[in-house]
């Protein structure tokens, strides 16, 4: 009878030592089982008050913008080494003349804006201009003091542009109102919606690669060409400085 | 000197235009087009010296609007030399508060005769690489400076016009009232 006790008191599940065991079993295979999540989401926790900061951020994004930086002036460099073999124009090496507008008409036919930079800051016939945005016009008549820039609305204005997604070049003219329209000589081009217009590469006036707008709208093909309707990305009626860039040959 | 600017105040006023025409305020504006500005001047003008003095003024104003415009190949001057002859052979209405509406009504003609030879030089101009429906959109400007030139004519014709007879000496309006 004794020895019946004893036994029965021995038994592997009367001891708390191996019920500790088990559950340490039990952990390792949830553990397993689960790929160390409860690992990762623990250590989430912990490690959260130590997480990069804004400091880390900053030093990380300026290393990127160096990166970008250095890829930039070689990218240019080669731009310029490739202009010059194929006789295109290109910017000025020479640094941008920022300006205020003193004078804006953006309605009616009469599309222009007047700066306050001329001929004394060394403004040129023929330079263009930008602005938040994008490309706004180029430099038509300059005096000593002012200088006039005919603005990419105005029914005078005709810039060469293309769309780098397909390739394409087309010529974007001004109507007199704030849409201009591009006029892409080839009925088959695939134009869309949202696409982004710049300065034509084959421009003799203008660099290359400028933003310009965007396409808002497709019109029905005519004859061999087909014609979109173009939001402007540089507002000229909202901005007072622009940046009036030199155009070298 | 106050006597001197009353005297040549519409050379002054005349002087004048090409600034306001480049001031051109954006609280002024009706869909982003602002007034006609030189018709303001010439309404008056035309109708006090006539239609010769009306074409020679039209032709000055339009000279110097062109050369301040960005655009070199349309012009101003047929519209405001039209205007101004049309604007001469005007009577002076003797009812001030007809006359407020007169020029109201005389101005937005003459904006909508000015505006449209301009749209038909640019029509005509790029008729041969578009087709003529391509600047059609742009119509629009033609009515909102018609509008908003109309509705600021009574105010600053009458009061040009009054300056103009103050500078003048009324002998004009006086000779009308008599007649």
């Amino acid at each position: 009878m004794v020895d019946i006790r004893r036994i029965s008191t021995n038994r592997w599940w009367h001891k708390k030592k191996n019920w500790g065991l088990f559950i340490f079993l039990l952990f390792l295979f949830f553990v397993r089982i689960s790929k160390g999540s409860l690992y990762k989401d623990l250590y989430f926790l912990i490690s959260k008050p130590f997480w990069p900061g804004q400091f880390q951020r900053e030093i990380l994004t300026k290393s990127v913008e160096q990166e970008f930086f250095i890829k930039f002036k070689q990218l240019e460099k080669d731009n310029k080494r490739l202009r010059e073999i194929l006789s295109l124009k290109r910017l000025s090496d020479s640094e941008s003349i920022s300006a205020t507008v003193i004078s804006r008409k953006t309605g009616s036919w009469w599309r222009q804006i007047i700066l306050n930079k001329g001929e004394k800051d060394g403004v040129e016939v023929g330079s263009f201009v930008v602005g938040p945005g994008g490309l706004l016009g180029r430099v038509n008549n300059t005096s000593l003091f002012t200088s006039s820039v005919i603005l990419l609305t105005s029914p005078e204005s005709k810039v060469g542009v293309w769309i780098e997604r397909i390739q394409s070049h087309g010529l974007l003219v001004g109507l007199g109102n704030d849409y201009p329209k591009a006029i892409f000589y080839n009925k088959e081009v695939n134009i869309e919606v949202g696409d982004i217009l710049l300065t034509s590469p084959a421009s003799t006036l203008l660099p290359p690669n400028i933003p310009v707008g965007i396409i808002q709208s497709v019109d029905e093909e005519l004859q061999a060409k087909k014609t979109a309707n173009i939001l402007l990305l540089g507002k000229p009626q909202a901005i007072d400085w622009v940046q009036i860039l030199k155009v070298a040959i | 000197m106050e006597k001197y600017l009353k005297k040549k105040i519409y050379i002054i006023s005349f002087l004048f235009i090409p600034i306001v025409y480049f001031w051109d305020p954006d609280w002024l504006e009706f869909l982003g087009v602002q007034p006609y500005w030189p018709l303001f001047w010439l309404l008056p003008w035309s109708m006090i010296y006539g239609s010769i003095d009306g074409l020679i003024v039209g032709l000055f104003l339009g000279m110097i609007l062109d050369s301040v415009s960005p655009d070199s190949s349309f012009t101003q001057i047929p519209g405001l030399v039209l205007s101004g002859i049309w604007f001469g052979k005007l009577s002076i209405s003797s009812n001030g508060f007809i006359a407020h509406f007169r020029y109201g009504l005389i101005c937005s003609i003459a904006c909508f005769l000015c505006n449209s030879l301009y749209f038909f030089q640019i029509l005509i101009k790029n008729l041969s690489d578009n087709n003529i429906f391509f600047y059609f959109s742009s119509i629009g400007n033609i009515f909102a400076q018609v509008f908003i030139t109309g509705l600021l004519a009574p105010l600053l014709c009458s009061l040009l016009f009054v300056l103009f007879q103050k500078s003048r000496g009324k002998d004009k309006l006086i000779r009308f009232i008599n007649k």
